[in-house]
């Protein structure tokens, strides 16, 4: 589900069904790095996607929440809420270490996609997600 | 806890091999930046030919990818998608993946536990092979039905319907 009415207005009274809420953080700092970040953006709405086909009726994948310099406490703010709301399981995607008060982080690996042939990419994405479906269900079944 | 789903289940599910677990299709927006319009459910219109030779379709329902650009009224995407394909008799049948509860894919034999049928892993939702929702699991209706074709030697995936094969 996302942020979306609709899907919010189904997730109010399907909360013990969809449990999982996940957050995918990224920088969008102006630095010497903008233009890796604007990569991180794009790979990580891809791997967005394909979590929402595959887990959509367990899954709040809340909208991309910037950061912008080195604090991410807002996000801790952000999962308080989530958790108050009812939401069993928060998540958090980053491609930078994040330590935050009582979140697990999944780390996202960068991959260089830019001019990338869509097969290729189609099967980083794959097999990056992949890895944080694992995580996840790790998570599910902890 | 009310997801139900077991910690055996879904390890069984995540298992079971990237391939068949990817199942999910794949959208890539051609100018890949903006999210959410690209969710819109988009089922089909006129048919589309798949790369999957109806010989190779047997009674055991098999993943045809189906791919069809999709406009809204700021960009195009090409979007693929896939129907469950099976043989009954002569007949093709394609079922939609996405589960009638809240939307997750559905995998075929998904689940050890029952081999012979299609499994939700997001609350352990189960279907007969004709799509029909096995009572007592969470989805409140059947599997919907794609129109499929032959042309040419190839599948062809049409209009997505309300299933007609379990009344
Ligand atoms: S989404 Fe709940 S059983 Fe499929």
């Amino acid at each position: 589900m996302l942020y979306t009415k609709n899907d919010l207005n189904v997730i109010k009274d399907e909360i013990e069904f969809i449990d999982t809420a996940i957050i995918p953080v990224v920088d969008i700092d102006m630095d010497n790095l903008s233009m890796n970040r604007a990569e991180h953006i794009e790979f990580i709405q891809l791997i967005i996607m394909m979590l929402e086909k595959q887990l959509k009726g367990r899954l709040l994948i809340t909208p991309l929440f910037t950061v912008v310099g080195e604090d991410a406490s807002q996000v801790e703010v952000f999962n308080n809420q989530l958790k108050e709301y009812g939401f069993k399981n928060t998540i958090v995607l980053s491609f930078r270490e994040l330590s935050l008060e009582g979140i697990p982080v999944i780390k996202i690996n960068h991959v260089p996609i830019s001019d990338m042939d869509k097969d290729i990419l189609e099967s980083m994405v794959k097999d990056e997600m992949t890895i944080v479906l694992k995580e996840i269900i790790r998570i599910w079944n902890s | 806890m009310s997801s139900k789903v077991t910690r055996r289940q879904f390890l069984n599910y995540s298992l079971m091999g990237v391939g068949s677990f990817m199942a999910a299709g794949m959208i890539l927006p051609m100018g890949r930046f903006a999210l959410d319009p690209l969710f819109k459910d988009a089922a089909a219109g006129s048919d589309i030919q798949t790369s999957i030779k109806v010989s190779e379709i047997t009674e055991e329902p098999t993943k045809v990818d189906f791919t069809y650009n999709q406009k809204d009224a700021w960009y195009e995407s090409e979007v693929t998608e896939f129907a469950w394909v099976y043989k009954d008799g002569d007949k093709l049948i394609a079922l939609s993946p996405v589960c009638k509860h809240l939307g997750c894919t559905v995998t075929w034999a998904g689940d050890d536990g029952n081999p012979d049928k299609f499994f939700c892993p997001c609350h352990n939702g189960l279907y007969t092979k004709d799509g029909n929702n096995v009572p007592g699991t969470p989805p409140r209706g059947p599997l919907d039905q794609y129109e499929v074709g032959d042309k040419d030697g190839f599948v062809t995936i049409g209009k997505r319907f309300e299933n007609e094969l379990v009344k």
